[in-house]
């Protein structure tokens, strides 16, 4: 909120640039809500709310009982009867309190229902590893929505794209996850003023190289991207794509790049079995892109184990920069 | 060609015998009768004489390996010979009881040309490729398994196939086309087994066979003869079809002249050529294969006949082409482009235009080829595209006679030019069955 810097040079944290969102959208349309625990007075478990309740109001910027199965079932109601609610929960790792609000009745109602109602709720999901919040705090649980039909699970790594996705969640009939990593909260970036809307299922290539395909999303992409930059300096050529839909999933983009550079690397910070990259393998594995395969294809999870709360095992149980580089490496070596 | 060495049959009850020794290294030289290399049966050991004097190539049994009477068990090369790739074998060729080696899979082409290392072993059908690197083998018509893999545990990945390609040295795999003089043009392909003499469809010529023979193989022997007033045959003014057969009757026996047997294949107006041959020069045939066949039924599309005996440029040429294919764009401008260039000759549109007269007079086939198709012993088989819009497939129901039909989906009234692969498949079928080694 405070970085007002002129036009192109208007520089954001990613917290700021949704609260700038938030803010944007319930300017423009009374019926946005934000609910949640503590995001009135305290400003929300990671200050993401901060001081909407002063420009706001109370009454829509509600706090809600430590209850996440009664908030989200509060915010799907008010979806359902005309509003629009922000949902945010303190923690991912809390949705599992609410799975019945979101998985047995926002994913299927308009289904159920023959179309005749839409449960447009946004659900603010705080995710990841890497603050010392130990297992219970520090999961990456996207992909367990990516297989509901019914929910758009988003990922914004960037300010720019956090600001455009809740935007665009917003403007979306249906229910919307989106997963904020919490270490990229305080990153900076470039957002541009005003209204826009990032478009949802579409992926962005970040980067262009010829040699492999490395598909991450969230905090992921910055350690694709930087790994990328040091595999450059050893002549090996990474193409990054930033996933940013988990569902729909962009299909295209990734086996335009896989038939480009025959070879593909998933980074993801969730589980490494039967996640998010099980299914991009298996989609492209289904595809013609499957001729163009030159290498296995690699995936880098998070360990097979719950998120342990020493920092250095932490560190190690999800894909680092060098991992990523040093599994790349091994790729376009042939070493795999 | 460079001369096989088998393993020879020295037991009346011999099937398999053991490699015991060579006593000539790869790539040295031998002489006619000297010992080339020794093999035990059950009962006996015994030196095997070199066939032939040359340098010793591709061996492919290893002293200690059992072998089937009959397989190749290495080339000998004149002394002037380019050594190549091993040549590949025939299973035709090679005596009754299957041979231990490995032959390549069906689907994979032969390679086009020398690589520097030893032919497949038999564990070389584990091959391991990536996915992309067996693509680009399969697209370039090599075998994998010639390739050197620079990957993990041996893996050919894509670089290897393209250096592959790049290494070898382009020389052509199949026999060139001679041309024979005779009344009609003749040109003749040297393969292996009988040949297969070709008669292309009205306003056609030897040309268009191009992609069937593709289909077919380097190793198919080939005769295409050139109808009277098409291709590269004399502009002649042809009465009607019986003035049409003679000329094509005698141009077959200069072309076949060598032969017991032959395979026939005709196209349409050729289709009609190679029925009415079939009928006089019967025992000449092992197999007579006819695709959208006239002379079935009275129904032709004249039109269309006319329309491009008639054009003189690409723009008037393309419409009636379009009719040739199951759908419009079978035909693409280019195309029509191309079938222009050698019709450009007036005097063979001329020589055609008489002969759309003699042969369709009023818009119909005046020539009736069923009793002919009804007296034939060869096996027959008869190839239509469901949407021919030139003759209808029905002629085929329609006619009396021991032959089966082969009705093409999506095909048109050009099946060996819309779809090849299958045109040669159910060819090479009947070939097969009808090659008998003698």
């Amino acid at each position: 909120m405070n970085a007002q810097a002129p036009t192109d040079l208007r520089t954001l944290s990613y917290a700021e640039a949704i609260r700038e969102a938030m803010a944007i959208a319930m300017e423009a349309d009374p019926t946005v809500i934000l609910m949640g625990e503590d995001i009135g007075v305290y400003g929300g478990a990671f200050q993401v709310t901060l001081d909407l309740i002063d420009r706001f109001g109370p009454d829509r910027v509600m706090d809600t009982p430590i209850s996440e199965l009664g908030g989200a079932g509060v915010a799907v109601g008010a979806a359902l009867t005309g509003l629009k609610p922000i949902f945010e929960f303190q923690f991912s790792d809390f949705a599992m309190l609410a799975m019945e609000q979101i998985v047995n009745q926002a994913a299927k109602l308009r289904y159920m229902l023959g179309g005749e109602a839409s449960v447009p709720v946004v659900f603010r999901l705080p995710a990841g590893s890497g603050t010392g919040a130990a297992a219970q705090h520090s999961q990456s649980i996207e992909a367990w929505f990516g297989h509901v039909p019914g929910l758009k699970v988003l990922q914004p790594a960037t300010p720019e794209d956090a600001k455009g996705m809740l935007l665009a969640a917003l403007a979306d009939p249906d229910p919307v996850m989106i997963f904020e990593h919490k270490l990229l909260y305080k990153m900076k970036g470039h957002v541009p003023a005003g209204s826009y809307l990032t478009p949802i299922g579409k992926a962005l290539l970040r980067r262009a190289g010829t040699d492999v395909t490395i598909v991450a999303g969230s905090i992921m992409l910055h350690r694709a991207l930087e790994a990328a930059e040091k595999l450059a300096a050893e002549g090996i050529s990474a193409e990054v794509i930033d996933l940013r839909s988990i569902r729909p999933i962009d299909h295209e983009t990734i086996l335009a790049s896989v038939r480009k550079t025959g070879r593909l690397m998933v980074v993801y910070e969730g589980v490494k079995a039967f996640g998010v990259g099980a299914e991009i393998s298996a989609m492209v594995a289904e595809s013609d892109a499957f001729d163009y395969l030159d290498a296995p294809i690699l995936r880098l999870g998070g360990a097979d184990a719950p998120v342990p709360y020493n920092p250095d095992l932490e560190r190690a149980s999800v894909p680092q920069v060098d991992t990523i580089e040093a599994a790349a490496r091994r790729l376009v070596r042939r070493e795999v | 060609m460079p001369v096989e060495v088998i393993l020879p049959k020295v037991d009346m009850d011999m099937t398999h015998g053991t490699l015991a020794v060579w006593h000539v290294a790869e790539g040295e030289m031998v002489q006619k009768g000297a010992a080339l290399f020794d093999i035990e049966t059950d009962k006996a050991a015994m030196e095997v004489e070199a066939p032939a004097s040359g340098s010793l190539h591709h061996i492919t049994a290893q002293p200690g390996d059992k072998v089937a009477v009959g397989t190749i068990v290495a080339w000998l090369y004149a002394k002037d010979e380019a050594v190549g790739a091993a040549p590949l074998t025939a299973a035709a060729k090679q005596d009754a009881p299957p041979p231990v080696t490995v032959a390549l899979p069906a689907d994979i082409t032969p390679p086009l040309s020398a690589p520097s290392f030893p032919p497949p072993q038999a564990e070389a059908l584990a091959q391991r490729a990536t996915p992309s690197a067996r693509h680009a083998a399969r697209s370039a018509g090599i075998a994998l398994e010639r390739v050197r893999g620079s990957g993990p545990l041996g893996r050919v990945q894509r670089d290897d196939v393209t250096a592959f390609l790049q290494s070898a040295p382009q020389t052509p795999a199949t026999a060139p086309w001679v041309p024979q003089s005779g009344p009609l043009h003749i040109s003749r392909r040297k393969g292996q087994g009988l040949p297969l003499v070709l008669f292309h469809g009205f306003t056609a010529d030897s040309q268009s066979w191009a992609p069937l023979e593709k289909a077919l193989g380097p190793q198919q022997p080939l005769i295409r003869i050139d109808l009277p007033g098409h291709g590269k045959s004399p502009r002649r003014r042809i009465a009607g079809f019986a003035e049409l057969a003679r000329m094509v009757v005698e141009a077959f026996d200069e072309a076949t002249r060598e032969h017991d047997k032959v395979h026939l294949l005709g196209h349409s107006l050729g289709g009609a050529m190679a029925l009415a041959l079939a009928d006089i020069r019967g025992r000449k045939l092992a197999s007579l294969s006819l695709i959208s066949p006239a002379g079935l039924g009275p129904e032709v599309d004249a039109d269309a006949l006319a329309g491009i005996v008639r054009a003189s440029r690409a723009e008037s040429l393309a419409p009636w082409l379009r009719r040739l294919t199951a759908t419009p764009d079978g035909i693409s401008d280019d195309y029509a482009r191309a079938a222009m260039a050698p019709r450009k000759d007036p005097a063979m549109r001329a020589a055609q235009a008489d002969m759309t007269a003699a042969l369709f007079p009023d818009g119909v086939q005046a020539f009736d080829l069923r009793p002919a198709l009804q007296r034939i012993e060869a096996p027959t088989q008869i190839l239509w595209g469901r949407q021919d819009h030139i003759l209808p497939y029905r002629h085929a129901l329609a006619a009396d006679g021991d032959f089966a039909i082969h009705l093409l989906k999506g095909a048109g009234h050009i099946p060996q030019i819309e779809c090849p692969d299958r045109v040669a498949r159910i060819v090479q079928r009947l070939i097969a069955g009808c090659d008998a080694p003698v």
